[in-house]
């Protein structure tokens, strides 16, 4: 099955979901649920539990309490990850290798091989404006192209979810645009792009955003909707607003 | 395990290496020279020993002993008297003097050989070189004098002869220790850098299950493994035109075991390590006992035997051992089965280890 269907399933459901680490709460009954086909912006500061909500999605770290679920299978079932998609905050690329080594080691990982593999590397390297630079080593390359290239790693085997920590950091605004306009078309397909950021303006293209403080939710909704529910003009006042005003989370 | 994902794995590995010509080098000239170090440097019987003679023998035996002194081994002079020899090797212009008394020829007739030698023991290599190539001459001249020695050691080898040269006693063991040298040398920063990249993370997101990991680098590594000892072969057979009465292939194999198993070993320390410089503290506390105790080099029993014991434990010692009884001695799978089994039982534990450790890692 290759596409996750713009039905009620979603594409992510996360239920009272905790983690401790030792006496650091970086998850406090966290709840959320994403439909297929939406592009969610994760949203909030270093420390608010927006990497330990991912990891946990990825099956890397275990919750410490709560359920959740992905593509309708729970977290680390081996049958979704040739469908999810993940681009790390650190690079996590290899810089020894070449731009099309690399994006052909995680397509490959992902069970995609020959023909589909060449198609598929040719279109995400002409996305991420790299097809000139295929034969070049990582290390070669500008930071912003290197950010490209563990893009092009995540997208390159056209899983169905796409988990995407800091994707844009590093990538010229033009370029940061056609990301965007691709995330959405994207989504028409069925697929879903959960992404982290903290340029929080461009979080406005998000179909909804959610605001992750101190490992609790603070709000969610589409980001006209947050908005206007805190009476701001931005999302980075809406943002202050909810924190001062400890919504949701009775700090 | 896929297919698929171990041969990604083994192909990124083999694609990092491909990328950096300092380390195909690195893998490619340390055998050779490691090879051409030992098989030169400590690889040849003395030879040209300088050496004075005094011949007082009034009879004809003692000119005959003297002809007879294999040729190569010892450069002669003459000195005139007993007391000029002696202070020839006193004061380091040789390495030993032979004295022939008058009466050397009449008293070998009434069964009695005897002659001195000084002898400049501070290298008993040197030592035991002069005396057995006295000792080869005068059995020599009193067997064809028909006058037969006392003493008679009948001599049979049953593997080599007295005439094996040095570098093929001493190649299976160095060819062990260049596969250890390397394979522990690579594989210990594997896990250490894809850690601290985040890659290892981003790889185990994916379908990625760490046997496949560790498999894939097993796999490149053998490829690794394979190129070298075909350097040290064709090194020891080219240059050093070694002799090797076994069968290579096998030979081949054993090595290539032995690498996969320092491969797990290195990766199990990677993963103890935090970092690349932990890591690399590792390797001469891998390296430096295996070189003394394993019997590559120098035979186990020129250990003290309270000693022995660790060469027991140590991987090298059943990989030397197996190359040498297969190259050495010819023998089969079923001469080297302990070894064999000694290897496989490393490999498997160390791969094990590793592929319990690494996902940990993520």
């Amino acid at each position: 099955m290759r596409t996750a269907g713009g039905d009620a399933s979603g594409a992510i459901s996360v239920h009272d979901l905790v983690k401790r680490f030792g006496d650091i709460l970086a998850l406090d009954r966290v709840s959320l649920e994403v439909a297929a086909g939406e592009v969610l912006g994760l949203l909030g500061p270093n420390g608010a539990g927006k990497t330990t909500l991912i990891r946990i999605l990825l099956g890397l770290t275990r919750p410490t309490s709560g359920e959740a679920r992905l593509l309708g299978e729970p977290v680390g079932a081996r049958n979704v990850r040739p469908r999810v998609g993940y681009m790390p905050q650190d690079l996590a690329v290899y810089t020894d290798l070449t731009v099309d080594e690399n994006v052909e080691l995680f397509c490959r990982l992902q069970g995609v091989h020959g023909d589909r593999l060449r198609a598929r590397e040719r279109e995400i390297l002409e996305l991420v404006q790299l097809s000139t630079r295929r034969r070049s080593l990582v290390s070669e390359l500008s930071g912003g192209m290197r950010r490209r290239v563990s893009l092009a790693a995540a997208l390159v085997a056209d899983p169905d979810l796409l988990l995407l920590d800091e994707p844009t950091v590093g990538v010229d605004p033009e370029l940061r645009s056609e990301f965007w306009e691709f995330f959405h078309r994207l989504t028409t397909s069925g697929k879903t792009v959960v992404l982290t950021t903290h340029y929080l303006e461009e979080a406005n293209r998000a179909d909804r955003v959610v605001f992750l403080n101190a490992g609790r939710v603070l709000a969610s909704g589409a980001p006209a909707e947050v908005k206007s529910r805190t009476g701001t003009g931005n999302l980075e006042d809406a943002f202050l607003r909810l924190v001062r005003s400890g919504a949701g989370s009775g700090v | 395990m896929a297919v698929g994902r171990v041969l990604a794995i083994a192909r990124k590995a083999l694609g990092q290496l491909a990328h950096d010509r300092r380390t195909v080098a690195f893998v490619l000239v340390v055998p050779l020279v490691l090879i051409l170090v030992f098989g030169y440097g400590f690889g040849g019987q003395p030879n040209h020993i300088a050496t004075v003679v005094v011949n007082e023998d009034h009879g004809p035996l003692g000119a005959a002993f003297l002809a007879a002194l294999p040729g190569g081994i010892l450069d002669l002079s003459t000195a005139s008297s007993n007391a000029s020899a002696w202070s020839a090797v006193n004061s380091g212009n040789d390495w030993a003097a032979i004295v022939i008394g008058p009466n050397f020829t009449e008293m070998a007739r009434a069964g009695v050989v005897s002659l001195t030698l000084y002898l400049d023991g501070t290298s008993p290599t040197i030592a035991q070189a002069v005396e057995s190539a006295v000792e080869s001459a005068l059995e020599s001249v009193f067997s064809s004098h028909g006058n037969g020695s006392a003493v008679h050691v009948a001599s049979d080898y049953v593997y080599g002869s007295s005439t094996t040269p040095f570098i093929d006693t001493i190649a299976p063991g160095i060819m062990a220790l260049a596969i250890l040298f390397i394979t522990t040398v690579l594989s210990i920063v594997v896990l250490v850098r894809e850690r601290s990249a985040g890659l290892l993370e981003r790889l185990f997101a994916s379908p990625l299950r760490p046997s496949e990991f560790v498999a894939g680098h097993a796999l490149s590594l053998t490829v690794v493994a394979l190129a070298q000892v075909a350097v040290l072969f064709t090194a020891a057979l080219a240059i050093f035109h070694a002799t090797f009465t076994g069968n290579l292939l096998f030979a081949y194999g054993v090595l290539v075991l032995f690498g996969v198993g320092n491969l797990g070993l290195g990766m199990l320390l990677s993963a103890a390590a935090r970092s690349e410089f932990q890591a690399i503290q590792f390797i001469p506390l891998l390296l430096i006992p295996q070189i003394l105790f394993a019997g590559a080099l120098f035979p186990i029993e020129a250990i003290p035997v309270a000693f022995r014991p660790i060469s027991d434990i140590l991987p090298l010692t059943y990989a030397a051992r197996a190359v040498q009884d297969i190259l050495l001695r010819g023998w089969g799978p079923s001469g080297v089965a302990i070894d064999l089994l000694a290897l496989g039982i490393y490999a498997a534990l160390m791969l094990s280890g590793a592929i319990l450790l690494v996902r940990r890692q993520a």
